[in-house]
């Protein structure tokens, strides 16, 4: 069984803590949840929804038709009626009045009613998250104005529920990170806020400077001095901090890059979610050097791979970036997959204080003195050459793409980044193998081997050139003609894309 | 003092030119540190970060770890040092190009942070190693490649900045001064907070309409009063319109550091670690 239902009302309104409420209720009683957040920029007012998928097996993404609607204003039921099955489901703010700021708590309650959940479990979660009468009693009062029309029984899956801004932050943590720096930048700003909040206990440091420029260079001064330095932003931050990403580049100061992607040129949609940035990721920052860009697919490989980010940034001396957007950042996923084992990342090289260490922006000897010598500035950038060898040699230990689906079919999706458990809600049962690349930077060479054993590929991507597809063109000569290309900021529906996907088959 | 300051010096062979008072920065510089050196401090405590331009070879000429970083970014560098090891004693060498054009935004709020480390301006009012070009301390009129026309604005006070954004040592030195400069710069390294050291640096080469300055500059005892800080930056306008040119800390204050501020940095100074060895 399978269920999508939408939640909407202002901005303000709560409209979070009701997904939030039944979300946690749905896991504790083993099911599988995905919470997508869909909101303008704004703070108060407006229209905001989540759409909130349910199922007794893994779901990462919701349908384009929804089983039932919790409204906690009018607009919510005129802009979404349309999506609604016939025999779906209504729980209108009216039915409520009186009801204040807990407006949101009494309609949860309903929810799980109708859900048919035990009112203990309802009761539960509510005295975890709030210690006051009042909110019982409007749950409570939800509740019973109910009328149940499923009956979801408990089930043995241990299932977590995280958001891959949660994960990204946990990946860092695990690293042993010692300092973050960020400027406000939506979807980036949620790793900041979940760093920050856990800073003293995990004996780590947030700091907001005055602009992204600082964020990078002082990052940059950090790791130099022994840090282990994480900074995060979105497109605009990314341009603003790409000058400081080539002094990485020749300075070979460890530094790993967060990147959570929106929909640009400029401000674009600011809160919406695209992957439009994989260019930028690959080669922002002028001159030839080294960098690993890796695109987590879920919120468990958020946390592998920002992890493996930190590693390599450490162990190489080089940029790592870790490519997000809105949509893996901020929707809520759920899992039974434990992550991989951890690395342990420690400083090892000579830092300031034990040392005399020099690097530079400018060409410089092995000690760090500037020069302008034709025969070093060769030696030089052989060496970054070189090293970028090294490091897809390491990366090899990791695992930079995974295949899923019918591993003998001749049809062959490929795609990267949040779109992952879209694609596999999408193709569960049909006869395709789905290719999801996780390190674009380095690129695996058997990318190229299952590209070339397959007769029909698609691409999948939420950008308008397809970039991931122009990548693989270029290391591999391959043309993929067939795309499913979507760009106007809202995620694939699980449904849609198969039927897309079905055609081009 | 000279075995202990010889060994801050390098063998890179020095492209200055010749007449350029960036020597004499460099040997201020040095002696400062050899006397805190002498006073306890290690060599590999220190650490620099320079901006690009003429100023910022003091890189390769001193003995002490650093990034030799980009243009405009002295300050972030040298904060993130200071984020990364509140026990280093930070030094950044910047241009008036790289600090108040390139940079300033940085400049303003780093006064705010207050991390205990120096700031020296090397202040020769044009862009030097670019070739002279006008920066937002040129004088008004000042005719060069790229404004053949001469500078329309007038020039900005970096003392009257730094006193309006809360810098909490201010000092200005004249770089023909060697002696003083040496003075001052230890007083800025001793300081508790962020020293912003504002230093005369006039170019050999550029911007000679700018000399003549001597006469004007005259040397005053440490001040904390932030009445006669104000007075004292008004006396001159960097402008070549006569006035006086104070020299000396022209302000001094102590307040909380980023240090203090901040409670995991607060545990890495007394435990005398860095985040390597937390
Ligand atoms: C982002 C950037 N813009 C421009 C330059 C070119 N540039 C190199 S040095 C310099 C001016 C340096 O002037 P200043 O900071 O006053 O130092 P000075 O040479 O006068 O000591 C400029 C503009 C650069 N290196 N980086
Ligand atoms: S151009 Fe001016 S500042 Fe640069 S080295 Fe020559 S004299 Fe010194």
């Amino acid at each position: 069984m399978r269920l999508n239902i939408l939640i909407g009302g202002k901005a303000g309104q709560g409209i979070n803590k009701v997904s939030e409420i039944v979300s946690q209720v749905l896991i504790r009683q083993g099911y599988f949840t995905f919470n997508y957040r869909d909101y303008p920029s704004l703070v108060r007012g407006g229209h905001n929804f989540n759409i909130l998928a349910l199922s007794e097996e893994r779901v990462g993404s919701f349908e384009s038709k929804l089983d039932g609607m919790v409204a906690l204003d009018e607009k919510t039921i005129e802009l979404h009626e349309k999506d609604l099955k016939k025999e779906g489901f209504v729980i209108r703010f009216d039915q409520f009045e009186g009801m204040g700021r807990n407006l949101n708590i009494a309609l949860a309650g309903a929810l799980i009613k109708i859900l048919g959940i035990d009112k203990q479990v309802l009761i539960d979660e509510i005295k975890k998250q709030f210690d006051n009468d009042e909110t019982i009693a409007a749950a409570e009062k939800g509740f019973e104005s109910a009328e149940s029309k499923f009956d979801l029984k408990k089930l043995d899956n241990n299932v977590v529920m995280m958001t891959g801004s949660q994960a990204v932050a946990q990946g860092a943590i695990n690293s042993d990170i010692d300092l973050y720096l960020a400027y406000p930048m939506t979807p980036a700003t949620g790793v900041m806020h979940e760093l920050a909040s856990k800073q003293l206990d995990n004996n780590l440091m947030v700091f907001q400077p005055e602009n992204e420029i600082t964020v990078v260079n002082a990052a940059l001064g950090a790791s130099f001095a022994g840090a282990k330095a994480m900074v995060g932003t979105s497109g605009g931050g990314y341009d603003l901090m790409t000058e400081g990403l080539s002094l990485q580049g020749i300075s070979e100061i460890p530094l790993v890059v967060y990147l959570a992607t929106r929909p640009g040129p400029g401000t674009g949609i600011p809160t919406y979610s695209s992957q439009t940035e994989l260019d930028v990721a690959l080669y922002g920052g002028h001159g030839e050097f080294p960098r690993v860009v890796i695109a987590p697919g879920d919120p468990i490989e958020c946390i592998e791979k920002t992890n493996e980010a930190f590693h390599l940034a450490e162990k190489f001396g080089c940029l790592s970036i870790v490519l997000s957007d809105k949509h893996l950042a901020e929707s809520e996923f759920s899992s039974d997959r434990k992550p991989n084992k951890n690395l342990v990342v420690k400083v090892k090289r000579k830092v300031p204080g034990e040392a005399i260490v020099k690097t530079s922006s400018y060409e410089h000897d092995e000690l760090g003195n500037t020069t302008e010598s034709g025969e070093i500035a060769v030696v030089n950038a052989e060496g970054r050459l070189a090293k970028y060898d090294k490091i897809k040699e390491e990366c090899k230990k990791f695992e930079m793409f995974k295949i899923y689906g019918d591993k003998d079919s001749k049809n062959l999706v490929i795609s990267w980044g949040s779109n992952k458990t879209v694609i596999l809600d999408a193709i569960a049962g049909e006869d395709v193998k789905f290719l999801h690349i996780l390190y674009l930077k380095p690129l695996s060479d058997e990318v190229q081997k299952e590209m070339e054993k397959a007769d029909n590929i698609i691409l999948v991507e939420q950008n308008v050139t397809g970039q991931l597809g122009r990548l693989l063109r270029e290391k591999t000569g391959i043309k993929i003609e067939k795309k499913i290309l979507k760009f106007d900021g809202r995620p694939f529906t699980s449904d849609k894309l198969r039927e897309e996907l079905l055609k081009l088959k | 003092m000279s075995d202990v300051k010889n060994k801050l010096a390098t063998k890179n062979e020095n492209t200055w030119c010749p007449g350029c008072t960036n020597f004499l920065i460099l040997e201020s510089a040095k002696r400062a540190i050899a006397k805190l050196i002498e006073e306890g401090s290690k060599q590999e405590d220190f650490a620099m970060a320079t901006g690009i331009g003429c100023h910022a070879k003091m890189f390769d000429y001193l003995n002490i770890s650093g990034i030799y970083g980009l243009h405009g970014r002295v300050i972030p560098t040298c904060l993130g040092m200071k984020l990364g090891n509140p026990n280093l004693k930070v030094l950044g060498f910047a241009g008036d190009g790289d600090t108040y054009a390139e940079g300033m935004a940085h400049f303003i709020h780093v006064a705010r942070y207050n991390p205990d480390m120096t700031l020296i301006v090397h202040d020769n009012q044009n862009f030097s190693l670019t070739t002279g070009q006008a920066t937002p301390t040129s004088q008004v009129g000042y005719k060069n490649k790229a404004k053949p026309l001469g500078e329309f604005n007038t020039p900005f006070n970096p003392i009257k900045l730094a006193l309006a954004s809360g810098t909490s040592f201010i000092a200005r030195c004249d770089s023909k001064d060697m002696m003083h400069m040496a003075e001052i710069l230890e007083k800025a390294m001793k300081h508790k907070g962020f020293s912003f050291v504002e230093i005369i640096q006039d170019c050999a080469i550029f911007n000679k309409g700018n000399k003549g300055k001597d006469e004007l500059m005259y040397k005053i005892s440490d001040n904390s009063d932030s009445d006669v800080a104000r007075k004292l930056a008004e006396e001159w306008n960097y402008n070549n319109e006569g006035g006086k040119i104070p020299l000396g800390v022209l302000y001094q204050e102590e307040k909380p550091t980023l240090e203090d501020k901040w409670p995991q940095l607060t545990e890495l100074k007394e435990k005398k670690v860095s985040w390597k060895n937390k």
